[in-house]
């Protein structure tokens, strides 16, 4: 296929590899966020560390947002989703997101109406489809996903659908590479950004990085070949002491981003107060709400919600795993009482949590490490 | 080759490249892989068949490489 063989060309891949253990200084470690779930997804599924030289370590970052919601508004949904004559649309992995009161998916069991969707456009049209019923898609996603609802939103204004609302949940990526900045003893020296968010955000979006926080970033796309680039190019700006924001995914991510995507979000959505993020705390201005101008669609102003905010269990730490502290292995219930079957914490729902992936790909790698974690 | 079934588009940041067939207002068919889906693009308004789309969520987000398939 087109845009995917030649980026997993394993020729290319070991050429890259050996560029980047050429960049490297012996003895001298580079650590590397991928901010990126879909990124995390493709370091374990094809074993890019194991290519890698010693000194370049891969911290896993926030980068899914699945792993980020906190347990208090998977509660909120389930209380949309038991409202009388609800039918509650999202994607499917926000089914098995465990909340206070357990997960949709167990809320479906009980009688609540939750279906899956592919795009909250689908969910729109389950609402024209079902005019006897209220059709609220809660809506999850960085900046690529948030175009989506903005413009599910204006046609729902625009053919004045009666019966359809977004329980919004948008984040925003620069709020948590901030706080990470900030995090003091940060043990991270070059960030890897999200491909598709910087197609709708562009790569201006990061500059304050390198200019306030002395950090090189580079754009990358999601193939294999494209990761090991990025991570050469990061490397090679280090070498010739240059620290700035690079783009590796040309053939897609522009410098201004998708003005048209940002302006249609701007009109459906502003970003609110503050926003609580698992294992990162509450940013402020790090989510999207619905704008007034459209309230007769914003299921926070149509239903009563909970709004609690509940603590994780105690044995999870996914907000270590988060920013980067701890590898998913070092997490005391990591494979034991938390598996993707039965998710304790949100890392290991996504398969681009970085839990799931380690879990699915990566566990047999590392016995040493597990055994350690055991003893 | 497909592109993974097991990844969650919203998490994955996953985006797919898609052929335009047709364009019918801000409605376009496009051809993933052996499929035909329908995408809005209104975020891509000059899209025309032949166009290859980066589409996510059921929206097209950008023209790939500003390049037309014959």
């Amino acid at each position: 296929m087109r845009y995917v063989d030649e980026y997993r060309d394993p020729a290319l891949a070991r050429g890259l590899a050996a560029e980047i253990g050429s960049l490297v200084t012996p003895g001298e470690t580079v650590r590397v966020m991928e901010v990126c779930g879909g990124h995390t997804h493709t370091i374990y599924r094809h074993g890019l560390e194991e290519l890698l030289p010693p000194e370049v370590e891969l911290v896993h970052g926030p980068g899914c947002p699945v792993c980020v919601i906190p347990m208090g508004r998977v509660d909120d949904a389930i209380a949309i989703a038991e409202s009388d004559g609800v039918v509650l649309a999202t994607f499917g992995d926000m089914l098995r997101v465990p909340g206070g009161r357990g997960s949709l998916l167990e809320a479906n069991a009980r009688g609540a109406d939750v279906r899956m969707v592919y795009s909250p456009l689908d969910a729109l049209g389950l609402a024209r489809r079902e005019p006897d019923r209220h059709v609220c898609f809660f809506a999850i996603g960085f900046e690529t996903t948030a175009p989506a609802t903005a413009i599910t939103l204006l046609r729902a204004r625009a053919e004045r659908v009666p019966n359809f609302s977004v329980f919004c949940n948008h984040v925003l990526i620069e709020p948590p590479l901030r706080a990470i900045l900030e995090t003091p003893g940060l043990r991270v020296d070059a960030f890897i950004g999200p491909g598709h968010v910087s197609t709708v955000i562009g790569t201006d979006a990061y500059r304050f990085i390198p200019e306030e926080f002395g950090r090189p970033l580079v754009v990358s796309a999601f193939e294999p070949v494209d990761l090991l680039q990025s991570i050469a190019m990061l490397l090679r700006q280090r070498v010739e002491g240059r620290c700035e924001v690079e783009n590796q995914y040309t053939r897609v991510v522009r410098a201004e981003g998708n003005t048209r995507a940002l302006a249609a979000v701007a009109e459906a959505m502003e970003p609110r107060a503050d926003f609580e993020w698992r294992g990162l705390g509450v940013l402020p201005g790090s989510a999207l709400q619905v704008r007034d101008e459209l309230a007769d669609f914003d299921a926070e102003r149509l239903f009563a919600l909970p709004g609690a905010r509940i603590e994780d269990p105690k044995a999870c730490r996914c907000g270590e795993v988060l920013t980067g502290q701890i590898k998913p292995w070092e997490c005391g219930v990591f494979g034991t009482a938390c598996t993707p079957e039965r998710p304790l914490g949100t890392c290991m729902v996504s398969s681009e949590g970085a839990c799931a992936a380690f879990f699915s790909y990566g566990r047999l790698r590392q016995p040493r490490e597990a055994a350690t974690v055991g003893a | 080759m497909t592109i993974d079934a097991v990844r969650c588009v919203t998490c994955g940041d996953v985006a797919v490249a898609a052929r335009v067939r047709s364009v019918d207002g801000v409605e376009a068919v496009v051809e993933v892989g052996h499929a035909v889906e329908r995408v809005a693009v209104d975020l891509v308004p000059d899209a025309r068949p032949g166009d290859v789309l980066l589409c996510h969520a059921g929206i097209a987000l950008e023209r790939l490489d500003s390049e037309t398939e014959a």
